[in-house]
């Protein structure tokens, strides 16, 4: 079986874009303010119209967000503050968690 | 004069809305939440309370959208005329996020109002439909203190009704009187401030506000001062985990309305106006993209004058959407 699946999953990843495959900058933000559903929407939209914003994933509880790249691009933190600050909430941390190459 | 007896009380106005403190900044917080609570609100619009409005953000540029289904029957006519009033209004609010502290509404309605009365020995029943008065306002934060789960906003708001609706239509006994009237004819400015304290868990808003309602086609309406309370506990999830869930809030309001006396030709109604306490039990379900929710708002007081007419219940759904 393996002899099967090795040539298939290599074919697949050399068909891929790069991007498919490229470990892309992952940054953490902390935000203050962030209580419900509806409010997270904002947030979410506000990052999303970032150029280079592949994901944007809330975690309520721990009030942060996690905001993927996508391949070859970078969240500076003065576009997170503004668009954080434009969604009503306030930036207090932001780190990358993971570095693209 | 006779059509003033007829309003009694008009149609109600809500068919229309810490970067230092940790735990130990909650109640103050609270305190003065309840404080603007104890001084009124008005204008159903927008955000989590269901009966009036919150002053959580709208994010710039951005849109939300909600629309509303009222019910609304006053009866218990102590005049003898057996008057009973039914009004069903789908309320249309859109409100946009022009930055992080100002946003912009505006609210439509399409009424249906129906006015049953015993004239001699007949039930007449005189009704009016059609879009009513458009209200517009702005919304400015001017406090906003956010901590990590919680946060606290003050923001003041003004705006004005305008005369967009019918207000001299007629049936086949004349003038149909101001209550049943979809418009008021009147250019009726507003303002208040609202105060919202919101954690994980749970959230408290206030509103104290104030119509000021002005003459048109011989009638002015009493100008109307309202001071609303919210209490909104999520129910569910009962614990946190990751993502974004949907919230179940349980929801419970208060509603103090009190209107001055209508005018007629310039010379004040002794039946009209009044005070009146509603108690609001209602359920909300709040996602990402949309919130829907339901209330029913309970007389539990009426000081009324005269022989206005009192309500019997107002019976609200309504559905929110992000995008």
């Amino acid at each position: 079986m393996n002899l099967i699946r090795a040539p298939i999953m290599a074919l697949v990843l050399l068909l891929s874009p790069p991007s498919a495959y490229a470990a892309a900058n992952v940054y953490e933000l902390e935000v203050d303010g962030l209580a419900c559903p509806f409010c997270a929407y904002g947030v979410e939209k506000r990052l999303s119209t970032i150029e280079g914003v592949e994901k944007v994933d809330v975690e309520l509880k721990k009030g942060v967000v996690i905001v993927t790249m996508t391949a070859g691009t970078a969240l500076t933190e003065n576009q997170a503050q503004r668009a954080v600050r434009d969604a009503g909430f306030t930036l207090r941390g932001f780190s990358q968690i993971q570095r693209g190459d | 004069m006779r059509a003033l007896r007829f309003v009694g009380f008009r149609r109600s106005s809500a068919v229309t809305d810490i970067n230092d403190s940790g735990v130990a900044g909650m109640p103050k917080h609270l305190i003065l939440v309840f404080f603007f609570g104890i001084m009124g609100g008005s204008h159903a619009v927008f955000g989590a309370p269901i009966t009036f409005n919150t002053a959580l953000p709208v994010a710039k540029g951005e849109f939300v959208f909600r629309q509303q289904f009222i019910v609304s029957r006053s009866g218990d006519d102590p005049s003898g005329a057996d008057r009973d009033r039914t009004s069903q209004a789908a309320v249309s609010v859109l409100g946009y996020g022009v930055n992080r502290k100002l946003a912009v509404f505006g609210v439509m309605p399409y009424l249906s109002n129906e006015l049953k009365i015993n004239a001699g020995a007949t039930r007449v029943s005189r009704s009016a439909q059609g879009f009513g008065d458009l209200s517009v306002f702005g919304r400015f934060t001017v406090v906003q203190r956010d901590r990590p789960g919680r946060n606290f906003r003050v923001a003041p708001f003004f705006g004005i009704k305008a005369p967009t609706g019918e207000d001299d239509a007629t049936d086949a006994l004349g003038r149909l009187p101001p209550s049943v009237q979809v418009g008021s004819g009147s250019w009726d400015p507003f303002i208040g401030v609202v105060a919202t304290y919101q954690t994980l868990r749970y959230q408290v808003d206030s509103q104290l506000s104030y119509r000021a309602n002005n003459e048109a086609n011989n009638f002015q309406a009493g100008d109307i001062a309202r001071l609303d309370g919210s209490l909104q506990y999520r129910l569910y999830p009962r614990k946190l985990t990751g993502g974004v869930p949907g919230f179940l809030y349980g929801v419970i309001e208060a509603n103090l309305i009190h209107q001055d006396n209508n005018r007629v030709g310039g010379i004040e109604d002794p039946n009209s106006g009044g005070t009146r306490l509603f108690v609001t039990p209602g359920i909300q379900y709040i996602t990402k993209r949309w919130i829907v929710e339901g209330a029913v708002q309970i007389p539990i007081s009426q000081d009324l004058n005269g022989t206005a007419l009192e309500n019997d219940y107002v019976a609200r759904v309504s559905v929110r959407l992000n995008f």
